[in-house]
């Protein structure tokens, strides 16, 4: 496949965001905080009235899309801006865009949107896709 | 975003040690799992999925979340937030190999924003090391700490 400066790869896109896996991250990060796992505690604290995406979640959004876009390669680097919450249950999606080709390397920006509210993280990427 | 000159200072952690004192091992059990959590598969290579730069580092560094909070004077329970999170790898990661962690508090500033009043923006370093002692990532994340008494 041919890859050029200002194109728009396949998004990755999350239909629903899982609460369940939130408790599965709860785990994997040994980090129990109830934001993510109990509505009652998001009550609580003011922030709504959905379960809150843990932070390392979304970049895995992000990195789906840009391991999908360039099957083989691997990422070299990526700076994540935390933007907004993703809340449990709603549909978000990732879209990476190339910025710059060279040779062995290729720099993409990555927007990641939830669908009711628009941008909720943004990245910047470099992939190697050759050996 | 501005410095909160007339505040007084958050603690002193720069230079805090966050040296890990245990391995971490991404079983390929769990790989899978956290792949599929995220709508993928595992890889077929038995490289792990990137994102456990960001798992692998937070539980094997020296402290807990609410540990490293508490360092900064930070109740976990008020609510930290992340800002940024950037990795640098040096090679993928792979399942079933131990890893251990080294790294450090880089800074802790008092500033003022419009949206979140006054907070503390946290810095900190860690870098996932092979057995051997090659560095595999080099992780900068910078956490937003609001101190919602000092508004």
């Amino acid at each position: 496949m041919t890859y050029i400066a200002g194109q728009v790869l396949p998004p990755f896109v999350v239909t629903r965001v899982d609460p369940e896996a939130m408790k599965e991250w709860a785990v994997f990060l040994e980090d129990p905080n109830p934001i993510h796992i109990d509505v009652a505690a998001v009550r609580a604290k003011g922030l709504g009235d959905r379960v809150i995406n843990q932070g390392p979640i979304n970049v895995a959004y992000m990195m789906n899309a840009l391991l999908r876009a360039f099957p083989g390669s691997r990422i070299k680097s990526m700076s994540t801006r935390f933007l907004d919450n993703v809340y449990g249950e709603e549909k978000v999606i990732a879209t990476p865009r190339i910025d710059a080709v060279a040779a062995g390397h290729i720099t993409c920006s990555i927007s990641l949107e939830s669908a009711e509210r628009g941008l909720v993280c943004s990245a910047d990427a470099v992939m190697i896709t050759s050996p | 975003m501005s410095t909160a000159d007339d505040l007084p200072p958050p603690v002193a952690v720069a230079g805090l040690s966050l040296d890990g004192h245990r391995l971490y091992t991404i079983t390929a059990a769990q790989n899978a799992e956290l792949c599929r959590s995220t709508g993928g598969e595992p890889a077929v290579d038995g490289s792990a999925h990137p994102v456990y730069y960001y798992v692998a580092t937070q539980v094997a560094m020296g402290m807990t979340v609410a540990g490293l909070c508490a360092a900064c004077d930070f109740d976990v329970n008020d609510g930290p937030m992340m800002g940024t999170s950037e990795v640098q790898f040096a090679a993928s990661l792979m399942t079933d190999v131990p890893y251990r962690v080294s790294g450090e508090v880089l800074s802790l500033e008092r500033k003022r924003s419009r949206k979140l009043g006054v907070m503390d923006v946290l810095t900190y370093r860690l870098r996932l090391h092979g057995l051997d002692g090659d560095c595999v990532l080099t992780t900068d994340n910078v956490w937003i700490l609001p101190r919602k008494n000092l508004a």
